[in-house]
């Protein structure tokens, strides 16, 4: 009887590791994909932009209906080394004499002074044409304010020991929190200048097709391709223009996956090419590479990084100066690519899903948002 | 039979019990499992050897040079390397993944005069690793890419004036290629490595490039899970 309980609780574990390890093998190169979370770099919103992305596709008459929302916190004052403007200039309302070198000179390329938290929240809805090839809509409600993340994350700067009067903190600490301001400057004109806080503006639509070219094997990863296109609102009245462009951008991207066991590693190598580009870059670059820890069959966990090229394209700014730093020398780095890291959380069980996480950038080269915490959740049928 | 008698059988089931939990929970004894390895490793990395094939020679201190006076240091930097790898075995081979952060410092001066150049660098590398899992000892080999990002400071003096510049930059594609052993001993152990990195910034003040990879070899202590 005592022999016979022993196999009996061996049995059972046995069971338990066989019944592991076929859920394990039954997973291949996909998983429940990367975190697919866009730019959220002021600048960034109206165009375009491609996000990483699963190489799984829904199967064929499957339908996904989901929505999420990303809300991201950005300061860039790149007068901030100057103390140009501090909260005295933002209250009484930048003017371009703001943005002249500490000279007086009007300072060639880009300049900055962008305090907002914006709030992308999309309805997007899949569908599966075939048993590879995925249909995608998409449709962006903006809004800019103040916010309320801007004490936290000065808190953390001084926690960390990062000084928020100097480079490392953006120089958080010349401004009143939790306001917003939007000025971009380019050659000594105003591109943008708003104090004007907008909410839940209707983006431009975009719509993807998404086409499984292989699910891989024990040696070859799985391979899609996913083509992208954003169509175009002409009307961008008012603080409208902030968030539509009012042209068609395309980008493609080509993504890979392989499994090992519970992980699965994503790559993807794609272009946004926009249409309208209001004086800024006509391309962008982008790749990403996310690591995903499979807890079950329900659950992951994500790490993820993403480099893009910037949305400001090389500028006449000397990058040399005779007389230290200056602002245009400074200001000339804001057209060098960037890169971000992200961590998030994935569900998938039935007909529900969801995912969440938040993305750092960890260069500072002040062509990226600082923070971004993002969510979404949907149901399948 | 006594109290003994009783006590042997319960300390007999208890370790047959353990044993074989053991062998069902050891994977090293099944055809497949997945190990995850956290490593620390230093070494030297002479970034004005460029990486056989797929490597090119830089040209943006040779420039500063041609005006400044030849370098008082010469090209190898230092860097630290943190690195995270999981595999998937099968037999005595694997295949895995890893992602590893290099990070270094490294100041230039020139004979000339009293320019200066200073590079910090950052590279965030991933890509695919392949072992060989022998009795003593892991030989390995891997590829991939990745990112580095780099700040690139110049105070620059001609004559009486003095040019500063600050450049920031990445890398976006670099490529590298690397191969090694790991010694294990007991869950942790020693890990050799040989690289070669191609990852070359256009610094925008010369317009030039700058190795930011070249031809590396580390040394460290990992862990495995």
């Amino acid at each position: 009887m005592k022999i016979k309980g022993l196999i009996f609780l061996l049995a059972v574990f046995q069971l338990f590791f066989t019944v592991e390890k076929s859920a394990n093998a039954g997973r291949g190169n996909f998983g429940l994909g990367p975190l697919e979370v866009r730019p959220q770099f002021l600048v960034n919103q109206p165009f375009l932009a491609m996000s990483p992305e699963n190489t799984q596709t829904l199967k064929d008459g499957e339908s996904r209906l989901s929505f999420g929302m990303e809300i991201a916190n950005t300061f860039v004052n790149t007068q901030g080394p100057t103390e140009q403007i501090t909260k005295t200039e933002v209250a009484r309302g930048l003017t371009l004499t703001d943005f002249l070198d500490k000279d007086g000179n009007t300072v060639k390329g880009f300049s900055l002074y962008l305090d907002a938290e914006s709030k992308r929240k999309k309805v997007k809805y899949r569908y599966g044409l075939s048993d590879s090839l995925e249909f995608k809509l998409e449709l962006p409600f903006i809004s800019f304010d103040g916010g309320t993340m801007d004490s936290t994350i000065e808190s953390v700067h001084s926690l960390i020991g990062i000084s928020n009067f100097k480079q490392g903190g953006a120089y958080r600490a010349l401004s009143e929190r939790n306001q917003y301001a939007y000025y971009v400057v380019k050659d000594g004109e105003f591109v943008y200048a708003s104090t004007q806080q907008i909410y839940n503006i209707r983006g431009e639509p975009s719509i993807d097709l998404k086409w499984n070219l292989s699910e891989g094997g024990k040696v070859m990863p799985a391979a899609s391709l996913k083509i992208s296109y954003k169509f175009a609102n002409d009307d961008r009245s008012g603080e409208q223009q902030l968030i539509r462009s009012g042209g068609v951008d395309w980008g493609h991207y080509f993504i890979l996956s392989k499994g090992f066991d519970n992980w699965v590693v994503y790559f993807g190598d794609g272009t946004t090419k926009i249409g309208n580009n209001r004086g800024f870059a006509s391309t962008l670059n982008h790749q990403f590479m996310s690591m995903e820890y499979r807890f079950a069959e329900e659950d992951s966990f994500v790490f993820q990084t993403v480099s893009q090229s910037s949305i400001f394209p090389t500028s006449s700014a000397s990058s040399r100066s005779t007389s230290g730093e200056n602002q245009e020398q400074r200001n000339s780095n804001l057209s060098v690519p960037t890169s971000v890291s992200a961590f998030g959380y994935k569900f998938l069980s039935g007909a529900l899903f969801w995912e969440t996480g938040f993305v750092q950038d960890y260069n500072n080269f002040n062509n990226e948002t600082d923070f971004v915490f993002f969510w979404e959740m949907g149901v399948r049928w | 039979m006594g109290n003994g008698g009783s006590l042997v059988k319960i300390k007999l089931k208890l370790i047959l019990t353990g044993v074989c939990l053991f062998f069902f929970t050891y994977t090293g004894l099944c055809a497949q499992e997945t190990l995850v390895y956290l490593a620390l490793q230093y070494g030297n990395q002479d970034t004005g050897n460029p990486a056989p094939v797929v490597g090119t020679s830089d040209s943006y201190l040779s420039t500063l040079a041609d005006t400044h006076g030849a370098l008082n240091e010469n090209r190898e930097v230092l860097p630290k390397v943190l690195s995270f790898d999981f595999y998937k075995t099968s037999g005595s081979f694997a295949s895995g993944f890893g992602l590893e952060v290099h990070s270094y410092n490294k100041s230039y001066s020139f004979e000339n005069d009293s320019s200066s150049v200073n590079i910090s660098a950052v590279g965030l590398l991933y890509g695919l690793n392949f072992y060989y899992r022998g009795d003593y000892w892991y030989p390995f080999l891997g590829f991939g890419t990745g990112n580095y990002s780099a700040k690139v400071q110049e105070q620059l003096t001609s004559g009486s004036s003095t040019t500063y510049g600050t450049v920031f930059g990445q890398v976006d594609k670099p490529f590298f290629y690397k191969f090694g052993f790991r010694i294990p001993l007991n869950g942790m152990g020693l890990v050799f490595t040989q690289q070669y990195i191609s990852a070359d910034l256009n610094v925008a003040t010369e317009n030039k490039s700058l190795s930011l990879g070249g031809t590396a070899s580390f040394v460290g202590l990992y862990y495995a899970f």
